[in-house]
């Protein structure tokens, strides 16, 4: 089965060319041919919002070469620790001097390629690798087979009426899973995806949205605060009917706000849950629910089906009952890889996930997300490990003192204990530089001494009722 | 201070800016530090600081800081 359903199209927005049906395929095969040619090993594709991008992704896909999506402006010293972790047969979209054991090349654009042979042979099953989000500890990749990504691109196309007719911009990276995941449900289904990259926040984006007459936008939580900030009205766009959401909980407010503005226009607003882990949909509102189910996640993909895991172990779908939430279904990843000796692992879930998160059913079956299992922020829809993060500003060389970070929406609250301004500046863009988000997602504040619990740890449900 | 450099600090406070940044030049998407994150921090504060409200074609078109600059002239706003 390939990712390239009858009529699949890409636009490119910077130029309105387009390319489809037996040019794309052309394409994709040209491309596929040459990655088949790699030595053995996993594929790494430096990945913008371009079409060349999609290109090498779409390539590696139809060549069955597992491809790790990686974000184009990431350092390159994280590149090469990857690289270095994994020895890649290639690494596509590379710029600057190749490392140690590579030669630069040609593979779809320039590319690094290993010079020895021999290498980890991936599992047959794997198809695509995508970074754990706001990771700040060890390169890690999640493991998705073949059959994990396009059992999700169905079920989502098919929850959301995706069809030949529909057109949707690149709103997100395509490296982080739910742009990929747009990317595939629509192709899948023949439908046609505007390749844009400046975003909603930008001109050329709503200039797409009109010469192109795009049906639909996905954003996570900051891209719905942006539309706020715009005033975005549906009514001026007649062919924009179909609005999603995923990435984190969204204000219920902005929820009802955006959800009235559509169905007034005509059209329907989807409230989606999901992890890269899952490939990554899990569950999805009905359009027609979303009022009534204000703050669910919704009731399992089709195919998936949720499960509450109590402190005692014990599993139920009984309504009501908080514990953790588990999922099951064929887009549940296969593990996780640390090394390049990991890349031959097969699966080691048995389709079930962990999701980290606390939750409970209703009894309907819908999904209520009420928080984590492990201190984890978002900061504007990216994963950050809390502990990590602090351990990140401890390490960093600057005179922080004691540090305690709380989650606080799309951004991470940042305490220092009697820490001047600069200091605190500094730190905010330590970590948006590590951790490659913008400076404004860290807000880093001043305290005189932190809250501590009895047992001397920091109180951090104090501290998150303050951010 | 005058609007230009009222302006000026608006953008090194809201975008994060180091030194160095040829700020007067900025271009939106031209540095890691304009995103459209960080021009979402940017417009908020500019209507605060000049207690000014943009509308959605305002803000899109917000590309450059001379935009911005000439957008608040026109506003009158720092009379």
């Amino acid at each position: 089965m390939s990712l390239l359903g009858d009529g699949a199209r890409l636009v490119d927005a910077a130029d309105g060319t387009e390319l489809a049906g037996e040019d794309l395929r052309t394409r994709v095969a040209g491309l596929a041919a040459e990655l088949s040619a790699l030595p053995v090993g996993v594929v790494f594709a430096r990945t913008a919002v371009d079409v060349p991008s999609v290109l090498r992704y779409l390539g590696a896909f139809t060549a069955g070469r597992p491809v790790a999506l990686l974000d184009a402006g990431q350092d390159r010293e994280v590149l090469l620790a990857l690289v270095a972790a994994f020895r890649p047969a290639a690494v596509l979209g590379a710029d600057g001097d190749a490392p140690d054991g590579y030669r630069p090349g040609e593979v779809g654009g320039p590319a690094w390629v290993r010079e020895a042979a021999d290498g980890v042979e991936p599992h047959p099953d794997l198809a695509v690798l995508l970074p754990t989000s706001g990771s700040t500890g060890n390169p890690k990749f999640v493991r998705l087979s073949r059959a994990a990504v396009l059992s999700n691109a169905e079920a989502i196309a098919e929850v959301l009426d995706v069809d030949a007719a529909e057109v949707a911009p690149t709103s997100l990276p395509l490296h982080y899973s739910y742009g990929m995941s747009v990317l595939n449900s629509h192709l899948l289904r023949g439908a046609t995806v505007v390749v844009e990259a400046t975003g909603v926040m930008g001109r050329p984006f709503w200039q797409a949205v009109a010469d192109h007459k795009i049906t639909s936008l996905a954003g996570v939580p900051y891209h719905y605060e942006m539309l706020k900030r715009l005033r975005f009205d549906p009514a001026k766009y007649p062919s924009l009917r179909t609005i999603t959401q995923a990435g984190g909980k969204l204000r219920e407010d902005l929820v009802t706000e955006f959800n009235d503005k559509m169905v007034a226009a005509g059209g329907r607003m989807f409230v989606m849950y999901g992890q890269t882990e899952a490939a990554p949909r899990m569950a999805t509102v009905p359009a027609g629910k979303l009022a009534e189910k204000l703050g669910s996640a919704g009731p399992a993909l089709p195919g998936g089906a949720f499960a509450i895991r109590t402190e005692d172990g014990a599993e139920t779908t009984e309504p009501g009952v908080v514990g953790e939430v588990l999922y099951r279904g064929p887009n549940v990843m296969m593990g996780y890889a640390e090394s390049e000796a990991e890349l031959a692992d097969g699966d080691s879930r048995g389709g079930v996930l962990e999701t980290g998160d606390l939750g409970r059913l209703d009894e309907d079956g819908y999904l209520f997300i009420t928080g984590r299992l492990k201190r984890i922020g978002k900061v504007f829809g990216n994963r950050v490990n809390l502990d990590d993060l602090e351990q990140l500003v401890r390490a960093s060389g600057l005179d922080t003192g004691v540090v305690a970070a709380v989650p606080a929406g799309d951004k991470v609250v940042v305490w220092l204990e009697d820490r001047g301004a600069d200091t605190r500046k500094a730190v905010a863009r330590e970590l948006a530089e590590r951790l490659h988000m913008h400076v404004s997602g860290f807000d880093v504040r001043e305290v005189d001494a932190l809250p501590l619990l009895a047992s001397g740890k920091v109180d951090y449900r104090s501290l998150e009722g303050r951010a | 201070m005058d609007l230009q450099q009222r302006l000026r600090s608006t953008f090194v406070e809201a975008l994060g800016l180091g030194e160095g940044v040829d700020v007067e030049n900025l271009k939106y998407r031209e540095i890691e530090e304009w995103d459209s994150v960080g021009h979402m921090a940017l417009v908020a504060a500019i209507e605060d600081e000049f207690d000014v409200q943009f509308d959605t074609d305002q803000v899109i078109d917000m590309s450059s800081f001379k935009v911005a600059l000439d957008m608040l002239r026109v506003l009158g706003a720092g009379d």
